[in-house]
This record gives C-alpha cells, sequence and structure tokens, in this order.
C-alpha cells in the first residue's frame, strides 16, 4: 500500500515527467529499464533524489538487476504519448476466444446460479472493453506507421518501402481486418453481433430484474462497440489496406502535411494579415467603444454627503439677548417675550428658554412683583412650563 | 504639394488592409505590380508592414499576426490533400485547376481518418464551420465561389502548398542530421 497522497504521486510524475519518459521510452525499446542506463537517465536530469520517490510510488519495480515501469504507469505514460506497441493480430485474438467462452457459458448457465451469472455478464463486459482499446490502440499506431511511411521523411528507398508496407500489411493490417470483418464468419465483429442480439433479448424476457439490468447495459456497451469497430475497419479498408499502393507515389507536399498534421498547434503557421477593423455589429464594437469615450472622460472628485446636513448647535448669545430685551423694555411679561423671541428664530427648546431665564439675574435688569396667580404655560418642543407673569422695566425707572 | 497617388491607391490600401490578397486577374493588380516599390514603402513607413509581391498575388503581413486563421485554413488544405492523394486524386492539379463542392469536402471531411483533429476544431469541427470557414477565406480572396455550392482556389493556395514544402525540406534535414549523429 502507498501511504501517500494520490494528489503528490501525480504532482511527482508531472514535474519528473521527462524522466518518467525517457524511462518509458527504454523500457519500450529494451522491454527492460537496465541498472547502467537507469542511473544515466537520472543522473543526465541531476536527479538523484528521485530514485527513492520513484521506488516509494511503486512507479519503477526492479527486475533482478534491472528495473521497469510498473504496468499501470507503463499504459498511462502510453496513452498520454499515444506511443502504442502495435499489437500481433494474436494478441487481439485471444479476447476472441475468452469472449466466446464467455458467452458460451453465459447462454448455458442462464437459468443457474445468479451471482456467477452476473460475474460472467461483468467478465464479458470486461473482455469486450479491451478489445475495443486494442483494437483502437492498434488502428492509431498502425495509421502512424503507414504515415510515416508515405512522409517518408527518412528518405528510404523505394524497394524498402514497399518491404516495410509489405510487411505491415501482410502481418497487422490484413489479419486485424479479418478479426473486425462483419462479413467474415469467423471474425470477433461478427461474435459481438451474436451476443448483442442475444443479450438484447435477455434484457426483455428474463424475470429477475437485476440480471435484466445487467443485459441491458451489456446490449448497450455493445452497441456502442459495434458502432467504434465499424468507423475502424473504414479506415482499414479506406486507407490502411490501400497502403502498397498509396506509397507508390511521394511528394513534398505530402510529407510535410502529415509532418504538420503530427503537431498542427505545435507548428508556427504562415503568416497572415491581422485586422483591426471592427464593424458595428461586431460584438466587440460596444466595449471597445465604452473604453475608447471611457480614456476621454473627465472624472470629477465626489464627497458622499449624510441627507441630512448636521444639526448646527445653539449656543447663548447671551450679549445680543440682552440687548434685545434693553431695547423692548418696559417688557409686560417676561417669558411671553422669551417665547416670541425664540419663535422668530426657529424652534423652542428646554435649552434656548432656561437659557434666556439667565437674563432675569442681569445687574441692569429690574424685575416687578408679580401677582401669583396670574401664570401662563409656554410650550417647548419637548415640555411645558408654567411660569409666573413677570415684568420687566428698565433699571432705575 | 499634390500628393502623387496610383490610380487605385484606395482600394489597394483598403483591400490589402482588410487582410485580403490582391489577385493578378483584379482590375488594381497592375496598378500594385507598376508601384511594387512605392507600394513596399509606403506600408513599411507608414505602418511597419512587410508588402509581398508575387506574380499571381499581393498582400501585406505585420508582426502581428492572424496565427489562427491561419493554423485553421492549414489544417483544412492539410487534410484535403491528404484525402484527395489517398483517394487517388492528383491534388495539386484538382487544387490548381478544379473545384470543388460542399458536398465533396463533407464527404472528405467524414471519412477522414484524421477524426480526432477534425472533431476537436472549430473551425472544421461539422457542416457549418466548414461552410464559414470557406466564406472567410473567400472574403480574403484564398478561395473564390463559382456557384451557390462550388469553390475553388485561387493561386493564393500556394502560400500555403509552400509552407508545406519548407516544413517537409525541414523534417527531412532534421532527420538526416539525427541519422548522421
Amino acid at each position: 500500500m502507498i501511504n501517500e497522497e494520490p494528489i503528490s504521486i501525480l504532482r511527482f510524475i508531472s514535474n519528473y515527467f521527462d524522466i518518467i519518459r525517457e524511462l518509458f521510452i527504454t523500457q519500450k525499446e529494451e522491454r527492460v529499464i537496465r541498472r547502467e542506463t537507469f542511473e544515466i537517465i537520472c543522473s543526465k536530469y541531476s536527479a538523484e533524489g528521485i530514485k527513492k520517490t520513484l521506488f516509494k510510488y511503486k512507479i519503477v519495480k526492479p527486475l533482478q538487476d534491472d528495473y521497469e515501469l510498473r504496468d499501470v504507469y507503463f499504459n498511462l505514460i502510453e496513452f498520454i504519448l499515444f506511443e502504442f506497441r502495435p499489437l500481433l493480430p494474436d494478441e487481439i485474438e485471444k479476447y476472441g476466444v475468452s469472449i466466446q467462452e464467455l458467452f458460451r457459458k453465459i447462454r448455458e448457465g442462464i437459468n443457474s446460479d445468479k451471482n456467477i451469472l452476473l460475474d460472467r455478464i461483468a467478465a464479458l463486459s470486461e473482455e469486450v472493453k479491451k478489445f475495443s482499446e486494442a483494437v483502437d490502440k492498434n488502428k492509431i499506431r498502425l495509421l502512424s506507421e503507414t504515415r510515416d511511411l508515405k512522409a517518408n521523411v527518412k528518405r528510404i528507398g523505394y524497394r524498402e518501402k514497399i518491404q516495410k508496407a509489405s510487411h505491415w500489411t501482410e502481418h497487422y493490417i490484413l489479419p486485424l481486418n479479418n478479426i473486425l470483418n462483419v462479413n467474415h464468419s469467423e471474425s470477433i465483429t461478427n461474435k459481438l453481433f451474436d451476443i448483442s442480439e442475444f443479450a438484447n433479448q435477455q434484457r426483455l424476457i428474463l424475470e429477475d430484474e437485476t440480471i435484466r439490468l445487467q443485459f441491458e447495459k451489456l446490449h448497450r456497451q455493445l452497441i456502442q462497440t459495434n458502432d467504434d469497430i465499424r468507423s475502424n475497419h473504414k479506415v482499414f479498408i479506406n486507407e490502411l489496406i490501400p497502403l502498397i499502393d498509396r506509397i507508390r507515389t511521394e511528394s513534398l507536399v505530402i510529407t510535410g502535411w502529415i509532418e504538420f498534421l503530427k503537431r498542427p498547434y505545435k507548428t508556427v503557421p504562415p503568416r497572415l494579415f491581422k485586422t483591426d477593423r471592427i464593424t458595428p455589429i461586431s460584438n466587440k464594437f460596444y466595449l471597445n467603444t465604452k473604453e475608447y469615450f471611457e480614456n476621454f472622460q473627465v472624472v470629477e472628485d465626489f464627497y458622499i454627503e449624510q441627507e441630512e446636513g448636521q444639526e448646527v448647535r445653539w449656543i447663548f448669545n447671551k450679549s445680543y439677548y440682552k440687548s434685545k430685551l434693553s431695547s423692548s423694555l418696559p417688557v409686560e411679561n417676561f417669558f411671553v417675550w422669551c417665547r416670541d423671541s425664540l419663535e422668530l428664530e426657529g424652534d423652542i427648546t428646554n435649552e434656548k428658554l432656561l437659557a434666556l431665564t439667565t437674563l432675569l439675574f442681569e445687574e441692569d435688569i429690574q424685575i416687578t412683583e408679580s401677582n401669583e396667580f396670574d401664570e401662563i404655560e409656554i410650550q417647548t418642543q419637548s415640555s411645558s412650563f408654567i411660569v409666573p407673569k413677570i415684568q420687566i422695566v428698565k433699571n432705575g425707572i | 504639394m499634390e500628393f502623387e497617388n496610383p490610380k487605385y491607391h484606395q482600394q489597394i490600401v483598403e483591400d490589402l488592409m482588410n487582410g485580403k490578397f490582391i489577385l493578378s486577374k483584379e482590375i488594381h493588380f497592375e496598378d500594385v505590380k507598376e508601384n511594387r516599390d512605392f507600394y513596399e514603402k509606403f506600408f513599411r513607413h507608414s505602418f511597419g508592414y512587410e508588402f509581398i509581391f508575387k506574380p499571381d498575388y499581393a498582400y501585406i503581413i505585420s508582426s502581428e499576426t492572424n496565427e489562427n486563421l491561419s493554423r485553421d485554413i492549414c489544417i483544412f488544405i492539410a487534410i484535403l490533400c491528404y484525402e484527395l492523394d489517398k483517394a487517388g486524386i492528383n491534388f495539386l492539379d484538382k487544387i490548381e485547376f478544379g473545384d470543388f463542392s460542399l458536398e465533396e469536402i463533407d464527404k472528405y471531411f467524414e471519412n477522414s481518418s484524421f477524426v480526432d483533429l477534425i472533431k476537436g476544431n472549430n473551425s472544421i469541427k461539422d457542416y457549418d464551420s466548414r461552410r464559414k470557414l470557406i466564406r472567410t477565406m473567400t472574403t480574403k480572396n484564398i478561395t473564390e465561389k463559382n456557384s451557390e455550392d462550388r469553390f475553388s482556389f485561387t493561386p493564393v493556395y500556394k502560400v500555403f502548398i509552400d509552407f508545406a514544402k519548407e516544413l517537409a525540406e525541414s523534417s527531412k534535414e532534421s532527420e538526416t542530421i539525427n541519422q548522421g549523429e
């Protein structure tokens, strides 16, 4: 068991992918990674320290004195790089045997033990998947080989080219074509059609729902597989089988295009003029115009103001009110005068009224005696004052 | 001071600045041909663009290039050449002298073994996108419309064919160097 976070392993593969790729290529060519080669590759990338991690993450395993990438990593790198080993038709035919055998047992044991039947359906599904993947990988590899032969970048002679094409055709393309050919009675494709038909019937007639569902899944998988095989077979008929005829002619232009199509997004194409013109119906027009205008827009400073201006605090200006009082003398009723004066300037508050009352204590103010029954009421914003009538006359008068 | 300029100056500048190739059969091509040096200097000094004149066409390029369009056109022509060759047709003759129906193009692309590349490219992935690409090529004078559903390539195809040849040469050279090592 690996006691590491899966993401750490993936990050390690990503960081040291160059080394892992080189180990993969070595193993692909020599089937094992010799101890000396392993040391050279690790030291070439100044990554002596990663050797331990390669073992810790179980990416590389020792094989007596040498090493090899574990299958799961080998297959992963093979898939990422699209560098598939061409499979011999015999390697693919073995799936036909296992598929046929499992199908026979499923058919014969359709009414026997339910669990073993379910296991066999799952196993059959797995074998079909492997077969389909093997065909797909082989097609990719054969296309790559034959395109290289057509491009002939290595400039091999005509005779050698035909020999190679014959080799591919005889040992790989034609036998694989027989496996895929639906008109060939012994082809695996034909067997898959039989199984698909059987699964289709069983998914409708069986009583057990679990088994019915499994046949339903198998049937759907086989429909997809048959479609894939049909499209792969088309490639065999149109492109791979006529290989020998196709490589008779050679063209520099086709060589260039084949090289380009290998890495179309990594090759710099011919330069074409890029126009900046934008029409009013372009979807960029609105934003570009907006951006243009915004460049010339004068932005003024702005302030955030509270909606209600701050209340100016009332300050008792004694001399002002004193002189006002003096000019109004004699005053019949001091508090009425206070009320009238304050009313003219705004609201009457307790604070204002009491502040004005302090005028009564001024030295030059003379208060006359008041009648105790003569009272008035002064209303402020928050209170009501019952105050006596006070007369004021000028000092000394 | 009077500014003396070729007769079709406005049309020439407009076409080239719109990324269009001017073809030898067009009326203003003669003007371009007679004033090659003028246009070479005009585009270099006015905009810093490179003016390219070939016996069959003329165009301009700048440091900022329309790489995506160019790449999509290359993929389109590359697959077309490959499929024509696969069908045993002399692809260079067909591109230079022949014309194509849209239906024929669809057939080549739908039966191509470059299916992953086709499906992954927005300019050639299906019927509509391929028509849009052909329309774009027509606005640039790379192809021309012969009828509602037929088109042919103009001599501008040579830009792309030359590119393929150069690529083949450099691949063969680097392969020779690798073998030598």
